[in-house]
């Protein structure tokens, strides 16, 4: 009763905010107001930002919550540059009446400077972002934001932020860049607060209650190193990469029992280029998962090797098709099946993954209709996305879409979210 | 042959005395390279700052604002002097806020594909873009990507149809008409200045159905430059205004500034 009360208050509340905001852009001139982005230096702060209303239901059901996706956003963003600096912020408030939470989110408060004529560094809040795989992530080991994902919001927020140091050389052999992350940076994993999923324990898809509670990382080792070298020979990109601390999700289990993140290194390779009338892009990472050595311990996950291999190209003016191959490969499946209490339950050895994406634009790109879908032949199970946007203006725009889940069995990664089917809708204002 | 961004507008041309019409030429092929060069060859580089205007059939406007930096690529056999070889392109975009801090880099191939990426500011990503889609509308407006970094004249076959007091009228067929959504183009070409003034694009049936003018034409360092340009689709109704400003040729823009780099650290010191 006291949510539905409340949903009421953030819908009249939304209503305002909108029409305020609507009044707000009304007077702008067309003809000569250039705005003078680049000329008004560093005197003048060019805000910028958005009010979003977003609204998700799941399908059938309401366990854990009937809404998905119920908050009214607000973004705010700008740059302040003086000299060879730029310090900048870009900050969500938002309103989540779904947990029934009111959250502030810097998705950047940074400076980034030059270090002589061959380094750049960017210190600060960020969103990271590296590697060839378009939604499949194999050396991009930044934060993901899976609830996000999977709820509707704007792609945008399937990279969560991180506090870390960028610094990237640039020299005529290789390019070079380093990330220091000093506190781990986890995904945004799902924790049964608006999901649910497979429980181990119960051996069942469940609503847990109370949520996932989870030990991090502690201490000066606590933190991640992440390393790319790059370079392009003609229009061919290459890239190396390496990466020091833990699996981004909590697939571990301590020895007081608790959920954990596994330490974890990484190194691996992804290549780019043209081919045809599309471009081909290829990645493969290791994850050698730290205390894992010889791949028998149940309450740490197996090391790895990852494989991606993507084609994308305009199939007729205006829509484009692209297509992945996923492969994911337990180093020493055996030694952990033996030692789980549930071996029919193992994870495959070889697991993969089919994504084909088709996006079609049209009324000169006002309209943009998409699909997105993820299906595992090894485990059956798919993830279908299909959206759809409308810009009425450079003000206005309208989002939908829906996440369908489902599979044969009830614990692969998309089978086990099948109560979680949902369709959402945003009206975005941008300012 | 008209192309959106301008920062170029005839280089190198050596022009008759002033007031005085140059001998009407009677190759299509050399009006063709130098209305190229005209159109997008001025100088070894330039920048401008862009200010699209985009109308729908019922009035309603969108703007986008972005600045533009060009750089023409010098190599053996293809001097810069002589125009028409290899470009890169910056475009780096202030307005409207949804697109603010995007960031398009082009590397046009005089012989090949181009590489094309794009930069998405809130994903921190590098798009690569494929070059098979270049005729789809450029952010929004009425231009196309190819609009941008200019055709290969080595693409259609070109043919004199006309020559005017003030233009060669020239009229161009694709090489691959699989590769394009128009049937053939006329182009109205400046005697004096070889700016391309008007294009008109035809479909099978031989309706024109879209048109490119340039409205307002500046000499700048020397260079006789398009400021003011209007694509307009005759079929659907609409129209996209372009009006430049600020423009220099010249400036010296380092090759680095055409990087990777620039994606995530936009080069400030060569965008104001």
């Amino acid at each position: 009763m006291s949510r539905r009360r409340s949903g009421g208050r953030l819908l009249a509340l939304s209503v305002v905010l909108l029409a305020a905001a609507a009044g707000a852009e009304s007077g702008e001139g067309l003809d000569d107001d250039w705005g003078d982005d680049w000329n008004g230096g560093s005197e003048a702060l060019v805000w910028t930002g958005f009010l979003e209303l977003a609204g998700g239901v799941r399908v059938d059901g309401a366990e854990p919550t009937r809404a998905t996706l119920a908050e009214l956003r607000g973004r705010a963003e700008t740059e302040w540059a003086a000299d060879r600096w730029t310090a900048s912020l870009k900050a969500d408030a938002f309103r989540d009446e779904a947990l029934n939470a009111t959250e502030l989110e810097l998705r950047e408060l940074a400076v980034q400077f030059p270090l002589g004529s061959a380094l750049d560094v960017k210190v600060g809040r960020q969103v990271l972002t590296w590697g060839t795989g378009d939604l499949l992530f194999l050396n991009d080991l930044f934060p993901k934001d899976f609830e996000s994902f999977f709820a509707g919001r704007d792609d945008e927020y399937l990279k969560a932020p991180s506090t870390a140091v960028r610094v990237t050389a640039y020299t005529d052999l290789v390019n070079i860049d380093l990330v220091w992350t000093p506190e781990f940076a986890p995904d945004t994993y799902l924790d049964g607060e608006r999901f649910s999923f497979w429980n181990p324990a119960a051996g069942a898809i469940e609503v847990l209650d109370p949520p996932l509670s989870v030990a991090r990382p502690e201490g000066l080792d606590s933190g991640e190193v992440a390393l790319r070298l790059f370079r392009r020979v003609r229009s061919t990109e290459l890239a190396l990469y390496a990466y020091h601390g833990y699996f981004k999700q909590p697939t571990a289990v301590n020895r007081r029992g608790r959920a954990t993140f596994a330490p974890m290194q990484s190194a691996g390779l992804s290549v780019r280029r043209p081919f045809g009338a599309g471009i081909l892009s290829a990645e493969g990472s290791w994850y050698e998962s730290r205390d894992d050595g010889n791949g028998d311990d149940p309450n740490v996950p197996n090391s790895q090797g990852r494989w991606l291999l993507g084609y994308e190209r305009e199939l007729i003016p205006n829509l484009t098709g692209a297509v992945q191959y996923y492969g994911e490969h337990l180093h020493n499946r055996a030694a952990l099946r033996a030692e789980l209490p549930d071996p029919s339950r193992a994870p495959d050895r070889w697991r993969s993954l089919l994504t084909l994406r088709l996006s079609y634009r049209a009324l000169r790109d006002n309209l943009t209709l998409g699909l997105f879908t993820f299906y595992s032949p090894s485990d059956d199970d798919y993830h279908l996305r299909p959206t759809a946007s409308y810009r009425f203006s450079d003000a206005w725009q309208l989002s939908g879409g829906a996440n369908l889940f489902g599979g044969s069995r009830s614990h692969t990664q998309f089978g086990q979210l099948e109560d979680n089917n949902n369709v959402y809708l945003r009206l975005r204002h941008y300012y | 042959m008209k192309r959106p961004v301008r920062l170029c507008l005839f280089a190198i041309i050596l022009l008759s005395p002033h007031g005085v019409r140059a001998e009407a030429l009677g190759d299509p092929e050399e009006i063709v390279a130098r209305a190229n060069r005209a159109a997008y060859y001025a100088g070894v580089d330039g920048r401008s700052e862009a200010r699209m205007v985009i109308s729908d059939s019922q009035g309603r406007q969108q703007v986008r604002q972005f600045t533009v930096l060009r750089r023409t690529v010098s190599e053996p056999g293809y001097p810069v002097s002589a125009g028409g070889g290899d470009q890169e392109f910056l475009v780096v975009f202030s307005r409207p806020s949804d697109v603010r801090g995007t960031v398009y880099l082009v590397e046009k191939h005089v012989r090949g594909d181009d590489d094309r990426w794009l930069y998405l500011p809130g994903l921190d990503l590098v798009k690569r873009i494929s070059a098979g889609d270049k005729r789809t509308s450029f952010v929004g407006s009425h231009y196309f990507y190819e609009d941008v970094s200019g055709r290969l004249p080595s693409a259609d076959r070109h043919e004199l149809v006309d020559t005017t007091e003030q233009h060669y009228v020239l009229r161009h067929v694709p090489l691959e008409p699989n590769s394009v959504e128009f049937a053939e183009y006329t182009t109205w070409i400046d005697r004096e200045t070889f700016l391309p003034m008007r294009i008109e694009y035809r479909n099978n049936a031989g309706e024109a159905y879209r048109r490119v003018d340039a409205q307002a034409v500046e000499t700048i360092q020397g260079h006789p430059t398009v400021t003011r340009t209007l694509v307009s689709d005759l079929a659907g109704g609409g129209a996209t205004e372009m009006r430049f400003r600020n423009i220099g040729y010249d400036l010296g823009i380092p090759e680095e500034v055409f990087s990777e780099r620039s994606l995530r650290a936009p080069p400030r010191q060569w965008l104001e």
